[in-house]
């Protein structure tokens, strides 16, 4: 049980990992070639390239051996770079799993829902190689292959953000790829630290593949700690964590809408996924050691990013601060190190990737009727578009974690998870639900509630297809916040074999557990929810 | 007194020219093309485009028999394998009929094409030896034992034709436009590689010193040539004042050598020293410091870089390109062979100089290039920081660290090669737009262009996918498997603040819109120049995502010191 | 070890001392009526205002250069002859390479006329705006010639 070595996978012909990589990044070469003289046909063709890469997602995730989730399934590996031990190498398991299921979901949706505003080629085709490196992050098992795709995705973002965002878009996208690169710049001494001082410890060929290295545990506690660190810099900015998440109001608020979602959807999780697959199960010992820490500042940000998100007059960067909270719940989760939090940490970055996705579609939706984001500026929106004040709603209450959407499950999870390790950090934490539900209610209220004066009066409500594509957000907010389970279940043998992974190599530590959470069975946290489901304009009216 | 002479003979050493085939390729075809177009000035109309297409099958030919001399101890008997069988000669014709369609489509000029044959039939010899001859002998002596063939001076040897081929295609389309043409630049742009080469196989100071300076008269020449520039003229003067300086640390070093180890050779020099029989310390540490200067100054390794900004500014950009390339690269290859091989033995003594240089390099290079306006002066302090991260390289003092600077070498000479090729192509007559406005909207313009200046600069910031990420990942794994781990931190730190320079230059490509005169650079680009672009730019991508077959080679490079036998 | 130098060192004492010692001698003794018309550059004529420049062909320069080339070829020669024997066809070979390249040099000069003396022969290689091809005939429109077979303007002349 402890091993999570990839034995028992079944013998996949069709390599399907490296096919979901390579499907968006050929799609992208293939927009390239086209003619110019045609240009509708970027869009379709992105789409289609994305939905067949979603497709394939769907099969991974139908064909999910929920028995063995602990174990790495799919895996495709082949020799890359001989001499240095570089393998291209990808596998899925019950973490990652969601996590590209989301990914795969969420591109065509954003490839669908949003017109490129000026020269749609390159627009499609940084989207498309955005996808592709989102998904060899989440799937890969070799820490050069892991790096290569951490950083490749920057440079789609940052000509998203460049070419098509808004404001001060040179300033926003330079500065959020120094920063991320910054923080990875050291994460790459580390990694090849890590395979390194292995090799040589253990005597063995020099390797950069997740499992063995996780495996032999061949570092001494200093050097682990030292390492550590450097991972956690890189993905503590990816996150981001409180006192590195400067990058992300601007890159949020001058991106355009699709580099928005995106960027609130997918890339945040990047960090945290990290974290949770290669800072914890690299380094149990100094993920314990640096624990308390990383809580605390992830509590720091839950605060700090609720307070910032109340003084916020754009209603992007309202957003963009609500995600620094959630984010902040999610490292708490993963860094409780227990199964309750490290899950509840693991659904939360789901959730986050869909409601914040959404409300992200959302403000760009009413940009695109107003041009403008300035809260004072909008008002009484209810009135002309009432779907989109309803969709608003569903969207904004999943995203202040409303029990019966799915928002609550996840942030419910994290918190016993970081009561049982971290109690009174957690109780800290839990006020920054109920200031989450203040900045997003008073928001909506200021956006939507009173009298439409001017431009408002006349805003157009949804179109058919903008709400054709808040469909799929709407059912996984209130299918995963009704009925759970199958996304937990999935995650737990993984997220259980990770805490039994530190718990095996970190001396007197014990997996942290809180009473109530052996009491609380997962059928009843489907029945938290079912009692205020659909009653979404009660607050106010 | 002169019969005494007379009686005794000279010990002449053995040579095998075989080894030497690359060199005496580009050597002599200098000397062969000056010659012919000094004699013969200016061809008759109807006869030189045909001569050109010409070449192309021509240098197929010459590239068959260089590698076949170059590969067995039979001259020819590479070409008698392959001679039984007429599929072989149908693909020979197919191939020359190809080349010279292509030479035909390029519409380059007699010079260039010449100079690019030359550069290929180098590069095939120098293949030829690899592949036949020292992988079955292994490395071995080509004149007495001052000139050794081993992996490391093969692999350097490949990346100057390499450089020598690519630029030449740059410089056809420049000189035109500058209304220079003629031979002189492509001589000496040969002789100066042909100089390099001996750089990087030489086992004694004295012939890295002749190399060195072959290499570098050349490239002062060059420098300086483009006659209508002042910029240009005080580019040349600069590098050659300072250069001759330093040429002179350089000797008094080897001088210093000499006296503290009674040789110049590096086989002697490498036994005496690990024999243990050293008496003056002193001397050594002095001949250290003083060979750091010279071979310093030719890498551009901070402090001693401060030509660089200004004649790289100043000089006509292709040779730009050679300079960063080429001289680079011999540079690193002749300081490697004479620390690592020479002087191993007191590594603890020159390690930490390295190690400051390469910091200071580092530093310097990424932290200066940001307050520049010019793109050029950009890239020339990135060269310099490029160099700093070569050095993090040599300071490693390992195995690990010489692959890794072959490969740096190898990833960077496409690069930078690629980088200046650019600029040559858009900073229009007189070499004057090449300041960062120059480039505002240039993605608009040309697009192909813009998209590719992209990807070296983000290969030079290293990003991956490219082969400048998998240079400096080589890069850091040598140094972190050396355990210096601050310097590792050190380099990807400035790395970062290097990458913000290359940014800056894309942002002004894509984001700045174009007002007045940067407006309208859109002459048609030089089709040989495009093509020296586009095999940059599939080198640096290629060689980014599947890096493999680079560091196998790479890692084979090793240098070998062979005593006299 | 250093005793081998010291006739060296005593001759160029001598030297210094007999240079020193001659300038000495005839400051001392050399009778000295210094006036102004002695000492003027000319003793007749308009008294110049100011140092005439001196004019001076860039080719003297030239020769000067191309006459340090060759010489210095000597100095490889001449050990070269008195070591000729022991060398062999080994030195023969060499000294044939450095022979052709010195020679070579002297072909590209020589082609490029670095040796040509008239006073109006172009010493850079003809370029763009200064080629053979723009004669009298070429570059100079005549009035009223047209359509008689004479080549007039070819449009280099605009």
């Amino acid at each position: 049980m402890t091993s999570l070595l990839a034995s028992e996978t079944a013998a996949v012909s069709f390599p399907v990992l490296t096919a979901m990589v390579l499907t968006p990044f050929l799609g992208a070469l293939l927009l390239l070639v086209l003619p110019n003289n045609r240009p509708e046909y970027f869009k379709q063709v992105a789409f289609l390239v994305s939905a067949l890469t979603a497709a394939m997602t769907a099969w991974v995730m139908v064909e999910f051996d929920k028995a063995h989730a602990a174990t790495f399934q799919f895996v495709d590996q082949y020799e890359w770079i001989e001499t240095l031990g570089i393998s291209w190498a990808l596998g899925l398991d019950g973490i990652s799993l969601w996590l590209v299921v989301l990914t795969g979901a969420l591109f065509p949706i954003v490839i669908l829902a949003i017109d490129a505003e000026h020269s749609p080629k390159p627009y499609y085709a940084w989207i498309l190689v955005l996808e592709a490196g989102c998904m060899g992050v989440f799937l890969a098992l070799d820490l050069f292959a892991f790096f290569v795709f951490f950083e490749i995705v920057l440079v789609p973002m940052y000509f998203l953000i460049g070419q098509w965002g808004h404001g001060e878009r040179a300033y926003a996208a330079t500065k959020f790829f120094i920063y991320t690169m910054m923080g990875s710049a050291l994460m790459l001494v580390g990694i090849i630290s890590t395979a390194v001082i292995t090799a040589n410890t253990t005597g063995n060929d020099l390797t950069f593949g997740l499992i063995e290295l996780a495996e032999s545990q061949a570092l001494g506690q200093t050097a682990a700690r030292w390492i550590f660190l450097s991972f956690a810099l890189a993905f503590a900015v990816k996150v981001p964590i409180f006192p590195l998440h400067t990058w992300l109001p601007d890159a949020h608020t001058n991106a355009p809408t699709a580099g928005s979602v995106i960027l609130a959807g997918v890339m945040l999780k990047l960090g945290t996924y990290g974290f949770l697959r290669f800072g914890i199960y690299l380094f149990p010992e100094a993920a314990v050691y640096f624990a308390p820490f990383l809580v605390a500042l992830g509590t720091i940000g839950i605060l700090y990013g609720a307070i910032a998100a109340t003084m916020q007059r754009d209603l992007k960067r309202l957003v963009a601060y609500s995600s620094v909270a959630h984010l902040g719940f999610i490292v708490i989760g993963t860094f409780a190190l227990n199964t309750e939090g490290i899950e509840g940490g693991l659904l939360q970055m789901v959730n986050h990737g869909v409601s914040t996705g959404a409300l992200f579609l959302l403000v760009g939706m009413i940009y695109e009727r107003r041009h403008t984001r300035e809260i004072s500026k909008l008002g009484g929106l209810q009135k002309p578009a009432p779907m989109l004040a309803g969709v608003f709603m569903v969207v904004m209450l999943s995203s202040i974690g409303l029990p019966g959407l799915n928002g609550f499950v996840g942030e419910f999870l994290t918190l016993i998870g970081a009561f049982a390790a971290h109690r009174w950090w957690a109780v800290v934490a839990a006020s920054g639900v109920i200031i989450a539900a203040l900045y997003l209610l008073w928001a909506y209220q200021r956006v939507f509630h009173g009298p439409a004066e001017g431009d408002n009066a006349t805003m157009p409500d949804l179109t058919v297809r903008e709400g054709l594509t808040m469909v799929p957000f709407l059912v996984a907010i209130v299918f995963m916040g009704v009925y759970p389970k199958p996304v937990l279940e999935r995650m737990e043998p993984a997220v259980d074999a990770l805490v039994a992974h530190v718990e095996t190599h970190v001396e007197d530590f014990d997996e942290p557990v809180a009473d109530i959470a052996h009491h609380v069975e997962l059928e009843d946290l489907a029945d938290l929810g079912t009692d205020t489901h659909g009653e979404e304009d009660g607050e106010h009216g | 007194m002169l019969a005494q002479l007379d009686a005794t003979p000279v010990e002449t050493p053995e040579i095998v020219w075989a080894g030497l085939l690359p060199l005496l390729i580009l050597s002599a075809g200098a000397l062969l093309l000056v010659m012919l177009r000094s004699v013969v000035k200016r061809l008759p109309a109807d006869v030189e485009p045909h001569l050109i297409t010409a070449i192309g099958p021509i240098t197929v030919l010459g590239m068959w028999f260089a590698a076949g001399l170059a590969g067995t101890d039979v001259p020819l008997a590479g070409l008698r394998d392959d001679m039984g069988e007429p599929a072989f000669y149908i693909g020979l014709a197919l191939v020359m009929v190809l080349a010279g369609t292509l030479v035909r489509t390029m519409e380059i000029g007699l010079d260039a094409a010449i100079t690019v044959g030359l550069g290929l039939s180098a590069f095939a010899a120098t293949w030829g030896i690899w592949d036949d001859r020292w992988q079955v002998t292994g490395p071995f002596n080509a004149i007495g034992d001052q000139f050794a063939v081993d992996g490391f001076a093969l692999l350097f040897a490949g990346v100057l034709a390499a450089s020598v081929v690519l630029v030449a295609l740059l410089l056809d389309g420049y000189l035109r436009r500058e209304s220079l043409d003629g031979p002189e630049m492509y001589v000496l742009m040969l002789l100066s590689a042909a100089g390099g080469i001996v750089m990087t196989g030489a086992n004694d100071l004295i012939v890295i010193f002749l190399g060195i300076e072959t290499l570098s008269i050349a490239v002062y020449v060059m420098a300086a040539m483009h006659n209508r520039r002042t910029e240009s003229q005080e580019a040349g003067l600069k590098y050659f004042v300072l250069g001759a300086f330093a040429s002179a640390f350089l000797l008094y070093g080897i001088a210093f050598t000499y006296g503290a180890t009674g040789s110049t050779n590096l086989v002697d020099i490498q036994i005496f020293l690990s024999s243990g029989q050293l008496v003056d310390n002193g001397l050594l540490m002095a001949a250290f410091g003083l060979l750091l200067v010279g071979f310093g100054f030719k890498i551009a390794a901070a402090p001693f870089h401060a030509w660089t900004p200004d004649v790289y500014q100043g000089a006509p950009t292709p040779v730009v390109a050679f300079m960063a390339s080429a001289v680079k690269a011999a540079g690193f290859a002749a300081l490697l062979r004479v620390f690592m091989l020479g002087f191993f033995s007191h590594v603890d003594d020159w390690r930490p100089a390295i190690g400051a240089l390469a910091v200071l390099t580092l530093i310097v290079g990424s932290v200066m290039a940001i307050v520049q306006s010019d793109v050029k002066r950009m890239l020339a302090y990135s060269s310099i920081s490029h160099a700093g991260f070569i050095l993090v390289g040599v300071h490693a003092a390992s195995l690990a660290g010489i692959n890794s600077v072959a490969f740096y070498a190898v990833a960077y000479t496409f690069l930078v090669i690629g980088s200046f090729g650019v600029l040559t192509v858009v900073s229009g007559v007189g070499d004057r737009a090449t300041s960062l406005d120059d480039l505002n909207g240039m993605a608009k313009r040309r697009p192909v262009l813009a998209f590719m200046f992209t990807v070296f600069l983000l290969a030079q910031a290293g990003v991956p996918l490219t082969a400048g990420f998998v240079a400096k990942f080589e890069v850091i794994n040598a140094a972190v498997d050396s355990e210096f781990y601050w310097l590792a931190i050190v380099a990807m730190l400035t790395a970062v603040v290097s990458a913000f320079l290359y940014l800056r230059i894309v942002l002004s490509m894509y984001l700045g819109t174009a007002d007045g005169d940067a407006a309208d650079l859109g002459d048609p680009i030089p089709k040989a120049a495009g093509l020296a672009i586009g095999i940059a730019f599939a080198v640096t991508v290629g060689f980014g995502i599947l890096p493999g077959p680079l560091s196998d080679l790479a890692s084979d490079a090793l240098p070998a010191l062979i005593g006299a036998g | 070890m250093l005793g081998q130098y010291l006739p060296l060192l005593a001759l160029l004492l001598l030297a210094a001392a007999f240079a020193a010692g001659s300038f000495i001698a005839s400051g001392l003794l050399a009778p000295r009526n210094p006036s102004l018309a002695k000492r003027a550059a000319y003793e007749c004529g308009i008294v110049p205002s100011r140092e005439t420049p001196e004019r001076f062909p860039v080719r003297f320069f030239l020769v000067a250069m191309i006459f340090i080339v060759f010489d210095i070829e000597i100095i490889f020669f001449y050990p070269y002859a008195v070591a000729f024997g022991g060398l062999g066809v080994f030195g023969l070979v060499l000294i044939m390479v450095f022979t052709f390249a010195v020679f070579e040099s002297f072909v590209y000069l020589i082609g490029n006329g670095a040796l040509e003396w008239g006073p109006l022969k172009q010493v850079a290689r003809p370029s763009g705006a200064v080629s053979p091809d723009r004669t009298v005939e070429t570059t100079i429109r005549r009035v009223g010639l047209e359509d008689r077979g004479i080549p007039a303007d070819d449009g280099q002349a605009a």
